[in-house]
């Protein structure tokens, strides 16, 4: 009897784990009111989901800031003002890690401290390094999702960069190797390496569910920037993001605001769609008479 | 069954379940957030660079880089409009340009893990290339080879007469009162019985030379010109690197060090297959490029940026007739094809050395910036002009004297009889050294929100050239010439209290400021206004230029180019008892000498500019703006600028002019031919205004375009394929500039294409999407109005007073023609050949003819095949003018005397361009 019972108890608790469900929490963004669950209607390849859960805008928020910023300190410290006030404003059901950039991502802030020490954190934030948006983004947006994942909040990832792609480690632009190879037809449209590596990252990010937000405070036209300002608008979008490009010093508080206000009011629903095999989801989530903004195509992370 | 599971969940929930503090969701997260950091190696000083795209752990940094291969072939290429025309066929081109690229983090096994501090880059690229270019030239026809001009023709198809100048005799008849004509000659000299040179007239020199000469092969006209189509092979390749290191030493100090190294050969399509070829020679060439930089950030508020770059870049002329052979003479016969070239043997070592610091630091609303610049360049250069000698030949000789449209200057060269000759003795390089300083302070200003005023100053510090061993030399204008007493004599660097260098040493002050306004407070438009004036210094031209005394020139001047030849190929340039150093003052006498400008003159910019910027709707940006620019005292060559020309006034004495010597009182310093001032006499000006819009649009559906339009005016005294005809009143040579196009507009665009699943084209799925997802297209469309045209006279009668004479307009007729084509793209009959000896009154590029419109529409597709999210092959196809658009070539701007006019005046024989596509072939991982 001493042995049955633990045995019958055994038996029953494996009989009884239930089927793996999978769930899919996507970030999305309305204008407007929050978006209650019943207003919402949601499909994944066509096939309808589950909704079962919606947190709102008064739910908590963990915002990843991080500071990419290697250049022009006239730039550099109207940003670091304005997120300051910012940050400053923030409900206290926003909590903000800072990371930086520069270097490989580094966590400088976890989320939860005080809201002085983080502003003193961004004040003390020495200007230095290469840019490292490229380098950093897919790992600040796979840090924000594990959080995602594994806990009923939602989550966001600001960038806030000053990056030219002339100032990354690794060589975007496509230099002239040979002066004297005047027939040189291979760099009449230089900006191949700097799309190649933007898709490379839209589709590696294709994995992640965190929006992420970009206010670019060094607005350029010349080729190779503008390719490289176009591919962040297209990245930043395909995550269900935003990204604002500042073309002069007073633009850069209005989008840093406007890029916060928009993460405040990011909802997160969570969805339970019928096992899929599809390498790729196309999400879609409505609701009537609301114009959503989401990450609209997914690739499931390979079980490794 | 159910109520049993349950049951047991509920016993073993009681048994298992822990006490647990209350937690909120917010602090799950942020013990989440805190694991998950560490675990992705993001905590503490290390980094992550990873971009994995699995589950996220601390992964070792990983190699990137990519395989390419660039491939040309004539078989992708349409057959240039040129060559079509000339009945030609497509020429051979092969062309490889391969390479790699590594980059990643520094880690040496066992030794150095620099994953998160050291990165590298490697690059490697190759070129092989054969390609072929064409020429249209033209050449003797075989008549004329043999001394038959009976066939020959002048520029309004009548026969041209070859005279004899065995057969000169003054005119008893001659009224020097009256102006040479055929009525009234001074000379009298008799053209060659049937036109034709006997073959015992032949100069055997000559005809040695001219059976350089290939066969004329074209009849592209008018006439015998334009007679001869090459299309030769060119062959170049080149191998190059570039390394990148970049090493952060900590959170306040980072190094980055570059270097490049390339080495190459630019290979030449001869137009003529000997060693008399007069085209581009071969060049060997080595480039190496060092710098090290070094960045402080001192606080959140103070970065310190100091660099130094050592640069070198050499090349050398390949001798075609093989090494330490004599280069192939240089024989000017214009308007034919020279034979031979200018600077057979040059080599030539250019080095500079930088340093350079900055910094900047934020003070409230102000951004101070300092910056210190040194500069060392080096120039070792050894370049004779003309080693085994320059012969130039005129029609002079072959002509009645006085009266143009007579003889060829190939006739008199069938004679041996130049009417100047030269032949350059250099004995050893040069090694030119020039300093530069600056020192600059900028503050950037946040007068109030919206509003950000920046002032800059750079106190410019620029150095005269000096030699390694004192070996320069000039004509000081000053000097007074112990050969005739006169102003004007050769000056020696370092000698006879002459210092190291002509120029001063030159501190000028450049302000620049500018604004940036958000209007009315909207961030959405911005008002720029800007303002600088800065200086450029002289450069260090490769050439001896500026050596005279050191490495000379032995001159052979015609006493009268009507009459006698300075040398004849018979006799050759005999060897002159002239020794190097000459250190004389009197020793560039009789020469074409070298003039530096030594009164610290600068060329000098001044610039404004307004432009307004509007964003709106759809991430598109419009900009609107306005721009004038001024400059003075720029750099003119030898054909812009003569401080030796004959006043113009001089064109009384007429026919008197041809005679050498009396000629030569007439120079401001007659002891000299004329001055060679290289391209550094600062005497140009030039001014430019235009307007502009720019419209700009991004999209995140992965389109951008941007269209640019601008319409401008500029205006100088100097520009132009001729020259300048007043040297003495430059405003009487205020003319559109020889470049300008009024109207121009570009268009860029990237678009990656809507095609694949959720997207807009081509949804399927599957396999398929991999056919049609990863398309782009990138373009550059380009379209100008055409440059102002530079009509010239056929002749240039007057004595040599005038380097460059202007055509005269024709009062009352419109130059301008009804249906503007190549047959008749401007009215000839409103211009006219000046008199003899007068100047033309039309200037110098016209107001309103302009040369046609050029356009210009070059594609680049992509096609992307994703092997993984990391991996990649990427196929292009580029295509320059890929819609194979023809651009006319420049019309006949030769205006004739009216007993002879020149028919083509006006016509557009041809047009140019082709369609040029490469294949690339990329692997990314």
């Amino acid at each position: 009897m001493r042995l049955l019972l633990p045995m019958l108890l055994t038996y029953l608790a494996v009989a009884a784990t239930p089927p793996e469900k999978v769930s899919l929490r996507i970030p999305f963004l309305s204008e407007g009111e929050t978006v209650k669950l019943q207003d919402l209607k949601a499909s994944i390849n066509g096939a309808p989901a589950h909704l079962s859960r919606v947190l709102g805008t008064q739910e908590p928020l963990v915002l990843l800031v991080v500071l990419d910023l290697a250049g022009d300190l006239s730039l550099v410290d109207p940003a670091r003002q304005a997120l300051i006030a910012e940050i400053e404003k923030l409900p206290a059901q926003v909590s903000v890690a800072l990371l930086r950039a520069q270097d490989g991502l580094r966590v400088l802030e976890d989320p939860g401290e005080s809201r002085e020490k983080l502003v003193e954190s961004i004040r003390g934030l020495s200007i230095s390094g290469r840019a490292g948006l490229l380098d950093t983004i897919n790992s600040a947006t796979r840090l924000a999702d594990a959080v995602l994942v594994k806990s009923h909040v939602r989550t966001a990832v600001l960038f806030v960069s000053d990056s030219l792609i002339t100032n990354y480690r690794e060589d975007y632009t496509n230099p002239v190797v040979n002066s004297s190879d005047s027939n040189d037809m291979s760099r009449r449209f230089p900006e191949g390496l700097v799309k190649e590596k933007l898709r490379q990252l839209k589709a590696e990010m294709a994995s992640t569910l965190t929006p992420v937000f970009l206010v670019h405070v060094n607005y350029q036209n010349d080729r190779l920037n503008e390719a490289y300002q176009t591919g962040l608008l297209d990245l930043t979008n395909s995550t269900g993001g935003a990204a604002k490009f500042c073309r002069s010093i007073a633009e850069i508080p209005g989008a840093v605001t406007e890029a916060v206000e928009r993460i405040g009011r990011l909802q997160t629903v969570e969805l339970e769609p019928k096992m899929s095999r599809a390498k790729q989801w196309d999400i879609s989530l409505e609701a009537p008479g609301r114009q959503l903004s989401h990450r609209s195509r997914y690739t499931p992370a390979k079980e490794k | 069954m159910r109520v049993c599971r349950t049951a047991a969940w509920f016993v073993a929930g009681l048994a298992w379940a822990q006490p647990a503090p209350p937690v909120t969701e917010l602090d799950r997260a942020i013990a989440i957030f805190k694991t998950e950091s560490g675990n992705l190696g993001l905590r503490g000083e290390s980094g992550s660079v990873v971009t994995s795209a699995g589950n996220d752990r601390k992964q070792k940094p990983r190699w990137h880089g990519r395989l390419f291969e660039n491939f040309r072939n004539n078989s992708l290429d349409a057959v240039p409009h040129e060559v079509v025309q000339r009945g030609g066929e497509q020429g051979l081109l092969r062309r490889n340009q391969f390479g790699f690229n590594l980059t990643g983090p520094v880690v040496i096994p066992k030794l150095y893990d620099g994953a998160r501090t050291t990165f590298f880059t490697f690059t490697f690229e190759g070129v092989r290339e054969k390609i072929g270019r064409s020429y249209l030239r033209t050449v003797p026809t075989l008549g004329e080879r043999q001394g038959d001009w009976s066939a020959s023709v002048d520029a309004s198809g009548n026969t041209l007469p070859i005279y004899d100048p065995a057969t000169t005799a003054p005119n008893a008849a001659f009224d020097p009162n009256r102006p040479v004509s055929e009525e009234n000659l001074e000379y009298l000299r008799s053209p060659f019985p049937n036109n034709r040179i006997p073959a015992a007239r032949l100069d055997p020199t000559a005809q040695r030379v001219q059976a350089n000469y290939p066969a004329p092969n074209s009849d592209a006209g008018p006439f015998f010109r334009n007679n001869l189509f090459v299309f030769a092979p060119e062959i170049n390749s080149a191998n190059g690197t570039i390394v990148r290191l970049d090493h952060t030493l900590n959170d306040k100090n980072r190094l980055a060090f570059n270097l490049t190294n390339s080495n190459g050969t630019d290979g030449a399509a001869p137009l003529i297959p000997t060693e008399a070829n007069p085209g581009s020679v071969i060049v060997d060439r080595q480039s190496r490029r060092a710098s090290l930089e070094h960045v402080l950030t001192a606080s959140s508020r103070n970065v310190n940026t100091f660099s130094v770059t050592a640069s070198t870049s050499r090349f050398s002329y390949r001798n075609e007739g093989g090494a330490g052979a004599e280069p192939f003479p240089f024989y000017r016969i214009s308007p034919y094809l020279a034979l031979g070239r200018a600077n057979p043997s040059t080599r030539s070592a250019r080095n500079t050395f930088t340093i350079n610091d900055g910094f900047s630091t934020r003070r409230g609303k102000h951004r101070l910036s300092m910056n210190g610049y040194m500069n060392r360049e080096q120039v070792n250069i050894f370049a004779p002009h003309y080693p085994s000698g320059l012969y130039q030949f005129s029609a002079g000789l072959t002509s009645l004297p006085g009266i143009v449209n007579t003889g060829h200057a190939f006739a008199s060269f069938l004679l041996g009889g130049a009417d100047y000759a030269e032949r350059s003795i250099v004995q050893s390089p040069s090694y030119f050294r020039k300093p530069r300083y600056q020192m600059s302070v900028s503050d950037q200003w946040e007068i109030l929100k919206g509003l950000t005023l920046s002032v800059s100053v750079t106190l410019d510090g620029s150095g005269p050239r000096t030699e390694k061993y004192d070996r320069q030399s000039t004509v000081s204008p000053e000097a007074v010439n112990p050969a005739n007493g006169r102003p004007g004599a050769l000056v020696v660097a370092g000698r006879d209290g002459q210092g190291r260098a002509f120029q001063p040493f030159l501190w000028k002050a450049d302000p620049s400021a500018s604004l940036a306004w958000n209007v009315l407070g909207d961030t959405k438009t911005v008002a720029r206004l800007s303002y600088g004036r800065s200086y450029s210094t002289i450069p260090v031209y490769t050439s001896q230029w500026g050596t005279q005394a050191f490495n000379g020139t032995v001159s052979w001047i015609s006493t009268n180019m009507q009459l006698n030849p300075a040398v004849t190929l018979a006799d050759g340039l005999t060897s002159t008892t002239r020794t190097f150093p000459d250190l004389r003052p009197e020793s560039a006498n009789n020469t074409i000498a070298d003039l530096v400008e030594i009164t610290g003159r600068q060329p000098t910019y001044q610039s404004a500019g307004l432009s307004i910027e509007r964003s709106m709707a759809g991430q598109t940006v419009l900009t609107m703006g306005a721009g004038h620019s001024y400059g003075r005292n720029l750099l003119l060559s030898n054909s812009g600028s003569n401080p030796n020309a004959i006043p113009l006034g001089a064109l009384q004495f007429r026919d008197e002019l041809n005679n050498e010597s009396f000629r030569r009182e007439l120079r401001p310093y007659p002891q000299y031919q004329r001055f060679d001032v290289y391209s550094a006499w600062p005497e140009g000006r030039y001014r430019r205004d235009a307007t502009y819009v720019r419209f700009e649009k991004r999209s995140s559906s992965g389109l951008s375009l941007s269209a640019y339009y601008e319409f401008s005016k500029q205006m100088d005294n100097y520009s132009g394929p001729y020259g300048v005809q007043d040297y003495y009143n430059r405003q009487n040579e205020w003319s559109l500039t020889s470049s300008n196009n009024p109207h121009r507009i570009s268009f860029n665009y990237v678009y990656e294409l809507p095609f694949g699943p959720n997207r807009l084209l081509f949804t399927a799925g599957g396999w398929r999407r991999h056919i049609f997802e990863g398309w782009s297209l990138s373009g550059v469309t380009t379209m100008a109005s055409g440059e102002p045209l530079a009509l010239h006279p056929q002749f240039n009668n007057t004595g040599g007073v005038l380097d460059v004479l202007n055509v005269n307009v024709v009062p009352g007729v419109d130059p301008q023609v009804a249906n503007q084509g190549p047959e008749r793209w401007f009215n000839p009959e409103a211009f006219a050949q000046p008199d003899d000896f007068t100047i033309g009154n039309a200037s110098r590029t016209h107001p309103t003819l302009r040369m046609p419109g050029t356009q210009n529409h070059d594609l680049s597709v992509n096609k992307r095949f994703s092997i993984t999210t990391e991996r990649s092959i990427e196929l292009t196809a580029v295509g320059l003018n890929f819609v194979n658009l023809a651009n006319w070539t420049a019309p006949d701007t030769m205006i004739g005397p009216a007993s002879a006019p020149n028919v083509n005046a006006g016509r557009i024989i041809g047009s140019r361009g082709g369609r040029v596509i490469q294949l690339g072939l990329r692997y990314s991982f």
